[in-house]
């Protein structure tokens, strides 16, 4: 069984990106800026009613229209639309402009239903129904363990709280979208994507094409969370289009198309019991919760995850719970998967309600998830923590700090699965010394180039520049998706593999005894003209699952206008084996400013009366700026012994909790929904009069 | 975006019947561009000014500043003399959007910028401000909402330099017809108190050339709360203005931002603060005087307790 090298010399290292340079250029081409010859543009028509029965569809005089080469409906036939945004039609021209102007005219005839886009609302079975045939709120699912009325009976201590989260949208920096070019030869697809493969696979059953005939290619994208693994309605469309025109076509929506139909993290009300015996020991737990996904889950994602419930009571052991959680249906954009689905949410009232706990205990907020978090990593994590933080320094009873602007401190865990398998690899060793690897998998942004320079070049004693890392391409040897923090754990082991393949393969052909360091050109001379090639694939030894992480916030709270800025967070993360401490820290950094917007920013706000999303755009949807960032700290926590596992997610599953508690810390009282505006902090502060009352 | 016709004139004669037939004045372009492309609005012709003479010119004076209306925001952000003479608008010009933003959007088209209520910016919404029957914020989602209203339209004005300038005595001088008429900031924006599909008093013929600031030699301060740190709209802004000998004020102005159709300043609050000493007690009944006729609604009644810390902050910052 492989393992990986004792001691390492590129492995664990800081290494920057191999294609920064690219990147501060302007030389890498995201999916966005690809322009094959003769390229049209592409723009979807979609429902401006939440709810309606389309009878028809004319799009006519949008193919008068100058410059317009095609246009193409959904789907032919009767619909019901049951959200405003829901794709109808689609169109390609030569210009931005002529798609605008013949989306303006095409035509659509509908009856306009009854809808609902609140989940309170949702939930009364007087209104109106999302899906004819079933109510908006189904039984929940229960789970039920040991006796909890009798444990919260005997409880010396019994906290109840009720907590919300928002629906938050996927907003990255680059849009959802493709180019897809189809002529008769086959298709190319230019995705900003996840995963190539299942673009690939989604496409081609979508075009009635085998797989094969279809090639994705993503050498630089801006950004998936865990909404971008399939085509989308987007990619289908584009490809109908440029069949229609014969001519490819660039699908990217618009940040108004973003902010409707391709994803979010479901909302979530929580309503929690916690009891506690004397020392502090959990015994007893209980959860209503309901939240929504929108119409449902998991659309066109192909990367699950996306429903409306959610780990509990997350990580700790509590003898006796009872857990009931459902979904409400409402008329809005459908969850997918985002950045460890569930978890955030899940973090976010469990870690609220166990500080509610500490208080009531008089206890320490740390010493109280030791007694009640048996994970010794996680404990080790806390220590790490404690001392780095000073928490036992700046931990103060609730609302003790004086003058108007208090100051709090908090904590929160994680726990995510990560790991992955199933890559392959090829490795070329060219007579001149040059090495190209090549790997079907796709880089979010976080790196995995690097990562795969990185293992080369630890195995064959190169720098990671002189390893040409080649990604991105459903012709390389395939690879999954990058989702579930499982890229890093996936590729590193088939990458290591092949490299090692070659390195013997090279050994064994020139006879060199060690071609590696110094040794490595005159090595690659003797191969002659042609160069050698290996192959490798994942296995078994070189990464596990299962990470931990922990992270400790400080914030300042304005208690006269409720703004809250976020001084300080500390994340003390693990993820097995680090294989490239730079990257790893950078994407812990994205993950806190992504806990962050979650915390204080984030929320799709829907109107009732008219069934849209007022804040389609970054100017109401509210994500952090860098003067909103905190002084973010990474101590990470290497454990080479368990092999490579993500890190993705983890890192963003805490921070809320942790920036909600400090909060707490701060005032003396809770702010219990997310995200914690000057409004809402206010109100907890109880400063806001009655509705409709004279200041 | 709807095609539109583009002219460039160099005189504001020309500019001014230009503008006549369909036509919108356009000069950084943030807010003009942003309707264009929502389809809030679709121009026949777009009127650059910002070749017109004498617009971009910051000009001392004996008694007064004067400040064209198409010097952009991050001039008087960064111009050392207004930030010594008037640090309230300083302070304001700060605030505004992004450095991006700053660097095109201009004097004139900050003040006469259009409502950022989200109802009346989205593109399907059909509204009273766009002429419609219903303030869908009246029932509906209302943070970001006026306390105080004269008609039902609840959208709240959202100019900075409007709520500094405000307390600065300044005055726009307005292009209407074939006059130039000289406008107190209040007089700027009172239609839009009044008519639920007014931004402000403005035609779409009338052309601001100009702000007058009279440098008085009062001090000057502005403050605003957002859910963000930068690059954020005000929930609730405050300028205020005085003459201050210690910590006694005259000459008093309090202008609130982002809480009325109208940059919202209380004449009986002027009056309580002439004279007085500053001190807790007196900055909190000016709150409570300027605050008095506040009618919140289901989302925004937290703007009451902000604007009360912004006054006192305001004030303090005055004397400090």
């Amino acid at each position: 069984m492989l393992s990986w090298p004792e001691k390492r010399d590129v492995i664990g290292q800081s290494t920057p990106r191999v294609d920064a340079p690219a990147k501060v250029t302007g030389a890498a081409k995201y999916s966005s800026d690809v322009q094959p010859e003769g390229w049209l543009y592409g723009m979807i028509y979609r429902s401006r009613w939440p709810a309606a029965k389309v009878t028809g569809i004319n799009i006519e005089k949008a193919k008068q229209i100058p410059g317009i080469k095609a246009v193409v409906v959904e789907r032919d036939g009767e619909r019901t639309v049951r959200f405003y945004g829901e794709e109808l039609a689609a169109v390609a021209g030569t210009s931005k402009q002529a798609c605008l102007d013949a989306l303006l005219v095409i035509e659509v005839e509908a009856t306009p239903l009854p809808f609902v886009v609140k989940e309170e609302a949702a939930r009364n079975p007087n209104s109106p129904r999302v899906w004819p045939d079933a109510a908006n709120l189904p039984e929940p699912n229960v789970r039920e363990k040991g006796d909890v009325d009798k444990a919260f009976a005997a409880a010396a201590a019994v906290v109840e709280g009720f907590f919300t989260t928002p629906t938050q949208l996927h907003q990255p920096l680059e849009t959802h979208g493709n180019t897809v070019s189809v002529t008769y030869d086959g298709v190319t697809c230019w995705a900003s994507t996840q995963g190539i493969f299942s673009v690939r696979d989604g496409l081609a059953d979508y075009l009635e094409v085998p797989h094969e005939k279809v090639r994705v290619i993503t050498d630089h994208m801006g950004g998936g969370f865990g909404a971008k693994f399939g085509p989308g309605a987007e990619g289908g469309l584009a490809g109908r289009l440029s069949k229609a025109a014969g001519a490819p076509v660039k699908l990217m929506l618009t940040r108004f198309d973003q902010s409707l139909a391709v994803g979010n993290r479901p909302s979530s009300f929580q309503q929690i019991k916690l009891g506690a015996d004397a020392d502090g020991k959990m015994v007893a737990f209980e959860m209503n919760s309901f939240g929504t996904a929108g119409i449902g889950a998991g659309a066109s994602s192909a990367g699950g995850g996306g429903g409306a419930g959610f780990p509990a009571p997350y990580i700790y052991v509590v003898p006796n719970i009872r857990v009931k959680q459902s979904s409400v249906a409402i008329n809005a954009g459908q969850a997918r998967a985002f950045r460890a689905p569930g978890h955030p949410i899940a973090s976010f009232g469990m870690e609220s309600i166990v500080d509610e706990l500490a208080v009531k205990l008089k206890m320490d907020p740390v010493e109280l998830r030791l007694k009640n978090d048996p994970n010794k990593i996680r404990q080790r994590e806390y220590a790490i923590g404690i001392e780095h933080f000073g928490w036992k320094q700046k931990y103060k009873p609730p609302g003790s700090s004086p003058g108007p602007i208090k100051v709090g401190v908090g904590c929160a865990g994680a726990t995510w699965g990560g790991g992955g398998r199933g890559t392959q690899a090829d490795v070329q060793i060219n007579p001149d010394g040059s090495v190209e690897v090549r790997c079907g998998t796709q880089d979010l942004g976080t790196g995995t180039r690097t990562l795969v320079a990185v293992v080369a070049a630890e195995v064959f004693g190169l720098k990671p520049e002189q390893i040409s890392a080649r990604i991105g391409d459903t012709q390389f040897p395939p690879s999954g998706g990058s989702g579930g923090s499982t890229t890093a754990a996936s590729v590193c082991p088939a990458i290591f593999d092949a490299c090692t393949n070659a390195l013997q393969d090279l050994q064994k052909k020139t006879g060199v005894a060690d071609a590696r360091g110094s040794n490595w050109s005159a090595a690659c001379r003797k191969l002659g003209v042609n160069p050698l090639t290996s192959h490798g694939k994942w296995q078994e030894g070189l990464s596990s699952s299962g990470a931990g992480g922990v992270q400790f916030a400080e914030v300042e709270v304005d208690t006269e206008t409720g703004f809250v800025k976020v001084r300080k967070i500390l994340c003390v993360q693990d993820c097995g084996l680090i294989v490239d401490k730079l990257t790893c820290e950078t994407q812990i950094n994205g993950g806190v400013i992504m806990g962050l917007g979650y915390a204080l920013y984030e929320e799709r706000v829907m109107d009732s009366a008219t069934g849209v999303v007022l804040n389609p755009n970054f100017e109401t949807y509210k994500v952090p700026n860098f003067a909103d960032v905190p002084e973010i700290e990474v101590i990470l926590v290497d454990m080479p012994e368990r092999g490579v596992i993500g890190v993705g997610e983890p890192a963003t599953i805490p921070t809320a909790g942790a920036i909600a508690n400090a909060v707490a810390n701060a005032l003396g009282v809770r702010v219990s929904s997310l995200p914690i505006t000057p409004a809402r902090v206010l109100a907890a502060l109880g400063k806001v009069g009655k509705v409709g009352s004279k200041a | 975006m709807k095609p539109f016709q583009y002219a460039a004139p160099r005189t504001v004669d020309s500019a001014v019947s230009l503008a006549a037939d369909q036509g919108r004045f356009l000069a950084g372009g943030i807010d003009i561009l942003g309707e264009m492309k929502d389809y809030i609005a679709s121009p026949r012709l777009l009127v650059n000014v910002k070749d017109l003479p004498v617009t971009r010119e910051i000009t001392p004076g004996k008694e007064s500043w004067t400040i064209g209306t198409n010097v952009t925001i991050s001039e008087i952000e960064q111009h050392a003399e207004l930030k010594r003479i008037f640090p309230g608008l300083q302070q304001a010009a700060a605030e505004v959007g992004s450095p991006q933003i700053r660097n095109v959007a201009t004097v004139g088209g900050n003040l006469a910028q259009h409502s950022r209520c989200w109802y009346y910016r989205h593109r399907d919404i059909h509204c009273l401000k766009k002429g419609g029957d219903t303030c869908y914020a009246h029932d509906g989602e209302n943070k970001y909402h006026s306390l105080f209203s004269g008609n039902p339209c609840i959208s709240p004005v959202v100019s900075n330099l409007a709520i500094a300038l405000a307390a600065l005595d300044a005055r726009a001088i307005v292009r209407r017809g074939r006059e130039e008429v000289a406008l107190s900031i209040a007089d700027l924006y009172a239609k839009a108190w009044e008519n639920p599909e007014a931004h402000n008093s403005l035609t779409g013929t009338d052309l601001i050339l100009r702000v007058q600031i009279p440098d008085a030699g009062r001090r000057s301060a502005y403050q605003q709360v957002s859910e963000k740190a930068s690059f954020d709209w005000a929930l609730v802004s405050c300028a205020a203005a005085a003459t201050v000998e210690g910590t006694k004020l005259s000459k008093v102005r309090v202008v609130l931002g982002a809480v009325a159709p109208i940059p919202w300043q209380v004449q009986a609050a002027h009056d309580f603060l002439e004279g007085k000493k500053l001190d807790d007690d007196v900055a909190t009944q000016a709150a409570g005087i300027i605050l008095k006729d506040a009618t919140p609604r289901e989302h925004n009644g937290y703007k009451v307790p902000i604007a009360q810390a912004l006054i006192r902050r305001t004030l303090k910052q005055l004397v400090g």
